[in-house]
């Protein structure tokens, strides 16, 4: 791989990340995880920083949070692990907690020199409180396939999935608008992102994002939109992106920074 | 098997309380005995409106959902059922989130002290207050 193609990986990697750890994580997980053709084990750390402002029917607030992840890729293989760490102030309440642990495992199934396809599987375990608004309250499974295309400078990344509680979906509880607040999702839901990346020479990368989830049932839609400006070697890259939510009240701006190490 | 051992560890720090219907029911004939003037406003001065009420602005509600005042009878009727699930007892559950540890000692202020407690009788009557209110006649 070469380096230029392994940072536009990296770049992907970075989108969807920080926004969350689930279904969106995975798309990353699998570009990075298409480019990479060696038999040998590749193990990477990554860390987000990010801050963000929310304004719903419900709440006014923000939130601060640290996301440590873990990626670990073999061949047509890989698996991913992350967490979130937040701050969040909602209506003037302070509260510290740890988010919804996500889990994931992914295959490619087409790998050629400009296509990389495949499907993934991600599970968020509810260790996010519910009542504080930083989890789900329930475990999530989702499902998903992705693909990239890249026609140097060029780099495409389109994901499509389902999300679902696995849990009793007809409780019709109280409406509490987007939940959690750190990281909105429906109950049953399908996704989708779509990325886009110019190479800028000299490791540097500038592209835009868009991302989103349609409910099945009761819900709202939600998307969100981005722009990105990333820069790095092989063995580390980091990104900074500035991110608006354009439907559904995840928040209005969210900033994050984030970088990945390679081994 | 590492990853599914992980994964139940997780799913199994998870023990909060979950907000759960009471199933409290008015008796029948409504016997009005406790009705807003009564019990309903005492216990919402005493117990929610430090955060839940329509005088406070986001930022003096300590967490308190917008819209979620019960400083009036008609705004505690947009949501009798949340109230219930996350205050009230009764025959299937006896919800206990709320009110939660710490409270204002003047409402919008900071959580300088332990929240008052309803007792027992207090939340079962909660729930079978609203259980009636909800059917009495109301000229919003």
């Amino acid at each position: 791989m070469t380096p230029g193609r392994r940072i536009g990986a990296a770049v992907l990697v970075g989108w969807f990340a920080p926004l969350t750890p689930g279904v969106a994580r995975a798309d990353h997980d699998m570009a990075t995880m298409s480019e990479n053709h060696q038999d040998r084990s590749e193990l990477s750390v990554g860390l987000s920083v990010e801050a963000a402002r929310f304004d719903s029917t419900y709440y006014v607030g923000s939130y601060q949070g640290v996301t440590p992840s873990l990626d670990w890729m073999r061949g047509r293989f890989g698996a991913s692990a992350a967490i979130g760490l937040y701050h969040l102030t909602e209506n003037g309440l302070s509260n510290y907690g740890a988010g919804d642990a996500m889990l994931g495992g992914h295959v490619a199934v087409v790998e050629e020199d400009a296509l990389h396809a495949g499907v993934a599987l991600h599970v968020m375990f509810p260790t996010g409180s519910e009542l504080d608004n930083l989890g789900m309250g329930h475990t999530m499974a989702m499902p998903s396939a992705w693909a990239t295309w890249r026609a140097s400078p060029v780099t495409v990344a389109v994901s499509a999935g389902y999300g679902r509680a696995l849990v009793d979906l007809g409780g019709g509880g109280h409406d509490h608008g987007p939940m959690p607040l750190v990281d909105p999702m429906n109950l049953q839901e399908l996704t989708w992102s779509a990325a886009a990346d110019v190479d800028l020479g000299r490791g540097m990368q500038v592209g835009g994002r868009a991302r989103g989830g349609v409910p099945i049932g009761t819900g709202r839609t939600r998307a969100i939109g981005g722009g990105r400006l990333a820069w790095g070697s092989p063995r580390i890259s980091t990104g900074l992106e500035i991110q608006v939510g354009l439907a559904g009240d995840p928040f209005t701006i969210r900033g994050v920074v984030d970088t990945a190490l390679r081994f | 098997m590492r990853l599914v051992l992980l994964g139940l560890l997780f799913a199994g720090c998870t023990t909060a309380s979950v907000p759960t219907p009471t199933k409290a029911v008015c008796p029948t004939p409504d016997p009005m005995t406790l009705t807003w003037d009564s019990f309903g406003q005492g216990f919402m001065t005493e117990f929610c409106n430090d955060c839940h009420s329509s005088t406070l602005s986001h930022s003096e509600r300590n967490g308190a959902p917008l819209f979620h005042d019960y400083d009036t009878l008609m705004t505690v009727l947009y949501i009798p059922e949340h109230i219930d699930q996350w205050a009230g007892a009764g025959p299937a559950a006896t919800n206990t989130i709320m009110p939660p540890a710490r409270c204002p000692s003047t409402p919008g202020g900071p959580l300088d002290r332990n929240c008052p407690q309803p007792t027992q009788q207090q939340r079962e009557d909660l729930s079978v207050w609203l259980a009636c209110e909800v059917k009495r006649p109301h000229m919003f």
